[in-house]
């Protein structure tokens, strides 16, 4: 302590030396840490940059030595889509992302309205309780799943993807729509209340109009997680009903040398990500800390 | 469930008389028995499922013989388990303790109030906004010594310049530690910097009129402020690496050998491609065990703190 008193004592003359110094030297280092910041958001972001490159790249350019200077082509993107029918898979990733997020909304809704307005002093409990469910390993459930899915005859199918997706959601879903419920203010409901206002009508008219925007990152959470999920979709799925993540997976590993067209594949892939990129980060980091960071 | 009615509700219910009073009343449960029967059912009926099955010969199809815990002691003796957990442990711990560190570092940078902050923000998180299925993609092109930084390294003239963990089955391991951290230390940044803005500035200025360095007042008087925020990236983190999966099959597929295993692969190979529904099923039992030991203390501090404050 008494160090730390001299060093302050020491150091007092010297601080307001020259205001103009001392100002010239923030600027100095203000410069020297954005030249840091972006050196970094550079390599952050070369391999993705470099994975798009790529995708504009013949195979034989792909695998030459790393250059910039090429032609672009757009003959992976065409034979992707004609030799493996991207479509296909690409159509897959929309029906089971947008498909499983309505019904887990559909579901959470009620859910998150009684647990946010109609609290019992279970609620909190069973919130996290549910919660936990997410922290377990899928692989916990996986064997029974399948045998599940394979007597049913889900395996495979969309059906059957978005059920799955709906299931793993569910409890960030219910989570997310319950934080942003209990942040309105009650005096409206009350207010729609007194205006002889049902539950259905309270719900409708007042609630989801207001909470729109919550409702509306919740959504894009969930498909941002389901478009990018790839462990039940490897397990679950082969040819029928696979979406993006498994066709690039089957891609890479048995046809690895066609390193340009599972780029273009890629880069289509995640294209929808990267432009929504602005968007979806604040939704991605308050889903994945359950709500803690808004 | 009827013991969950409360004194407030049992003296507001005969208030409502009527059939659609009583409706109203049981709504609040209603809706909120699918979400939680789902999880009941889907999830905790599941494992205990797995466990029986875990008990049993599986093969190819479930049986329900039941063998004991052979097909534990079997795990046990299986050298290709130990090489996955042990991989578990190693990447796990890698992987927690260099996004935390990357992810303060670069909360840090941000924090200092540098031009564009949004966009180098917005570029920091991109990566963990991609499925680990491209990540991986993207990593095995650049690891790959023929095709990737080996072979650019060597273009700008070093020769001698060797990188090759992704082929090298000691250090494949490693490869999927840099891509994980490549994908996550961006939303450890976002953790970090949510908690140092929620820090008062007066602290800070404070340590600063004592005479505080930055480094000193980073180490002695904010970062003991983050703990919790330390806590919970812990928590998020330790449960994406013990989910691990996709990046495994996308990256190394495992290999070279089974080198690059983790439990979750393990278990996929062991219940799926090699017809031992048994044997998997009781690796995953094991996994869940070590997800659990993670898991109670989280939730039992979580549940404390609520209670505290």
């Amino acid at each position: 302590m008494t160090t730390a008193k001299n060093q302050t004592v020491a150091r007092a003359p010297a601080a307001p030396a020259t205001r103009s110094a001392l100002a010239s030297a923030l600027l100095n280092r203000r410069l020297w840490l954005g030249v840091l910041g972006w050196t970094l958001a550079l390599v952050i972001f070369f391999p993705i940059f470099w994975m798009i490159v790529t995708g504009f790249k013949t195979e034989a350019e792909a695998i030459a030595d790393p250059s910039l200077i090429f032609s672009p082509t757009l003959e992976n993107y065409a034979e992707v889509q004609s030799r493996a029918g991207y479509a296909k898979f690409a159509l897959n990733s929309v029906v089971v992302a947008f498909g499983s997020t309505l019904l887990a909304l559909l579901i959470a809704i009620p859910a998150a309205y009684s647990m946010a307005f109609l609290p019992t002093k279970r609620t909190k409990g069973t919130l996290l309780w549910m919660l936990s469910t997410k922290m377990l390993p899928p692989v916990g459930v996986l064997v029974p799943i399948y045998l599940l899915f394979r007597d049913t005859g889900l395996l495979d199918t969309r059906t059957g993807l978005v059920i799955v997706y709906t299931l793993m959601n569910l409890p960030i879903v219910v989570w997310m729509l319950y934080t942003f419920f209990k942040d309105m203010p009650k005096d409206i409901l009350e207010a729609g209340r007194m205006d002889g206002a049902g539950t259905l009508q309270e719900v409708i008219y007042l609630l989801l109009p207001l909470t729109l925007p919550g409702i509306a990152s919740t959504g894009l959470l969930a498909v941002i997680l389901s478009w990018n999920e790839a462990f039940w979709s490897l397990n679950l799925t082969s040819s029928q009903a696979a979406p993006l993540t498994a066709y690039i997976a089957s891609f890479s590993s048995p046809e690895g040398l066609f390193w340009a067209k599972l780029s273009a594949a890629s880069t289509m892939a995640i294209a929808p990500i990267l432009i929504f990129g602005w968007l979806t980060q604040k939704q991605m980091v308050r889903g994945l800390t359950f709500g803690a960071v808004k | 469930m009827s013991t969950s009615l409360s004194p407030a509700r049992a003296a507001r219910a005969p208030v409502k008389r009527s059939a659609l009073g009583a409706l109203t009343d049981w709504i609040p449960r209603l809706v909120l028995a699918p979400s939680v029967a789902v999880s009941l059912f889907f999830v905790y009926g599941f494992m205990i499922w797995t466990f029986v099955l875990s008990l049993t010969n599986s093969r190819m199809l479930p049986s329900y013989d039941f063998v004991g815990f052979a097909q534990y002691a079997q795990l046990m003796a299986n050298d290709r388990w130990w090489v996955a957990a042990t991989n578990l442990v190693v990447f796990g711990g890698l992987f927690v303790g260099i996004c935390l560190v990357l992810g303060a570092g670069l909360a840090i940078l941000l924090d200092q109030r540098i031009r564009q902050e949004g966009s180098l923000r917005t570029i920091y998180l991109y990566p963990m906004a991609l499925s680990f299925i491209v990540t991986g993609v993207v990593w095995k092109w650049l690891l790959n010594p023929s095709l990737g930084l080996q072979a650019m390294v060597r273009g700008w003239g070093f020769e001698g310049f060797t990188f090759d963990w992704l082929v090298n089955p000691d250090m494949a391991v490693y490869t999927l530690v840099i891509a994980a951290v490549w994908q996550a230390s961006g939303f450890v940044m976002a953790l970090f910097l949510a908690g140092l803005r929620g820090i008062d500035d007066s602290i800070i200025k404070a340590a600063q009129l004592d005479g505080a360095s930055l480094p000193r007042i980073y180490a002695r008087v904010v970062m003991p402020c983050l703990r919790p925020v330390v806590f919970s990236a812990v928590m998020i983190l330790s449960h994406i690496a013990i989910k691990s999966f996709d990046l495994v099959v996308a990256l190394t597929g495992g290999g070279p050998g089974y080198a690059s295993d983790l439990p979750a692969t393990f278990m996929y190979t062991h219940a799926f491609t090699r017809a031992q529904i048994g044997l998997g099923s009781a690796s995953a039992m094991l996994m869940l065990g070590g997800v659990l030991a993670i898991l109670i203390p989280y939730l039992y501090s979580e549940l404390r703190s609520r209670r505290h404050g």
